[in-house]
């Protein structure tokens, strides 16, 4: 793959996948011609972010925490494979947006960037959390999702509650 | 009774844990992405305050995470159910309804949200989204008879749609019974993009590429026409952009949009596939 690698350890425990993420972000803020970046949850929480302060932060988060949906949702109703990456350009710059385990990580590059380096670094990205959250999670999460109508109790590691109004969980 | 039952100590062995620190920890996870391990948190919490608005919030919002919307929904019914007012609960519908194509209930949903705390910035923005939609434009006039039929694909494509910015189709090929609902999503998604772009500041949107395992979607947009090119996963951007644009410039020829000649790109593959269906009109 051309372009710059993001250069993280991998030896990841469970306590310092949040400063990995984070690093991740700040990484992808230091490529060539890159404005900011940021990682959001589906739900439009933001994981982490390195944005210009003129970016206001928790709106842009929530609109593409929806775009992020909407590709996927989108990809489902036409009964096609899920997105991986997304790009969208515009006159005074480009955006990407990357699917990944713990949502999505999105880039804001100037125009003229290069998308062969960004999308490279974004695939090192996802790649990255993935190797992080591999492999208890991937199969928590496999689990919970191969479920169906899903729990959580399916990702929980052995709880047991019984609230009646919550006859789901 | 209350009090034995918020710092309880489970026999299985796990450390005791109160309800606020068993969900002050999942909020953490959460937050590095975690989720399995707030999911059992949440789950500890509600083992032990089943009525915990909180714990409910946070399942809703892991649900959400996990992209599991029936439980998602059910657990931001329940704390509305106990705070009809709950603000983030509401926004959380609303986002819901949005994917599902409710604009009316995710617009009724937002209004509320904000009646309550008018500077809540991700309802303002979605909000801002929904009325974007609401208020496009009417489609401009296809002219009588357009001679969209001469477009091809290159040799590698594998499908086109020219559509409207509101969903409308103008022509697929192949053509295909679920074209207009492709049309429709793309312009949905095109829509929502725009919001994205315009709120990093970034201007209006002009070109797409949209990549899964086995495609890679080439879309440019001027804000009413959608040109949208399905190739190989493995194509060249450049290659792709360039074969997107000469169907852009040709489309617009064809529909009477533009005053010259298509303009001339080189196509990765020969430009007319040999016994390629024509692209028909279809609206």
């Amino acid at each position: 793959m051309s372009g710059p690698r993001l250069k993280l350890a991998l030896e990841y425990d469970s306590a310092s996948r949040g400063r990995h993420v984070r690093d991740i972000v700040q990484e992808l803020k230091r490529l060539y011609g890159v404005r900011g970046a940021l990682i959001v949850a589906p739900d439009g929480f933001v994981i982490a972010a390195e944005l210009p302060g003129t970016v206001e932060v928790d709106s842009l988060a929530a609109l593409a925490a929806t775009l992020g949906r909407e590709l996927e949702t989108s990809a489902t109703r036409m009964g096609r494979p899920a997105f991986s990456t997304a790009l969208f350009s515009a006159d005074d710059g480009t955006m990407f947006l990357a699917a990944s385990r713990i949502g999505y990580i999105v880039v804001l590059a100037e125009a003229q960037v290069s998308v062969q380096a960004i999308r490279g670094a974004l695939a090192d990205a996802v790649a990255l959390i993935e190797a992080a959250w591999a492999p208890g999670e991937a199969r928590a999460w496999a689990g919970g999702v191969r479920g169906g109508r899903s729990s959580l109790r399916s990702i929980s590691v052995g709880g047991r509650f019984g609230a009646p109004h919550v006859g789901d969980l | 009774m209350t009090i034995l039952r918020r710092l309880w100590t489970p026999r299985d062995g796990r450390e005791p844990l109160s309800v606020p620190d068993a969900l002050r920890r999942a909020e953490l996870r959460r937050r590095e992405g975690r989720y399995v391990e707030a999911g059992a948190l949440v789950a500890r919490a509600l083992e032990i305050d089943a009525g915990n608005l909180h714990a409910h919030l946070l399942a809703a919002y892991l649900h959400v995470a996990r992209r599991a919307t029936a439980p998602a929904k059910e657990e931001f019914h329940w704390v509305l159910g106990h705070d009809p007012n709950h603000a983030r609960a509401l926004l959380g519908l609303a986002r819901i309804a949005f994917e599902e194509r409710d604009a009316r209930t995710c617009h009724d949903l937002l209004r509320r949200a904000l009646s309550f705390y008018p500077e809540f910035p991700e309802a303002s923005a979605l909000l801002q989204l929904v009325r974007a939609r609401e208020a496009a434009p009417p489609a401009p006039a296809v002219p009588a008879a357009p001679r969209i039929e001469r477009l091809r694909l290159p040799g590698t494509g594998r499908a086109l749609i020219i559509g409207r910015a509101d969903g409308g189709l103008i022509a697929s090929q192949p053509v295909t019974d679920d074209a207009k609902d492709v049309s429709e999503a793309l312009a949905h998604t095109l829509q929502v993009a725009t919001a994205v772009l315009r709120r990093a500041a970034l201007g209006p949107l002009h070109r797409a590429i949209v990549e899964d395992r086995r495609d890679a979607v080439f879309t440019r947009t001027d804000g009413e026409l959608i040109v949208s090119l399905a190739l190989p996963r493995a194509t060249d951007p450049t290659q792709g952009l360039l074969d997107v644009n000469r169907l852009w410039s040709a489309t617009q020829h064809e529909l009477g949009l533009a005053a010259g000649p298509p303009a001339a790109a080189p196509s990765s593959t020969p430009a007319d596939t040999p016994g390629a269906a024509p692209t028909r009109r279809v609206s």
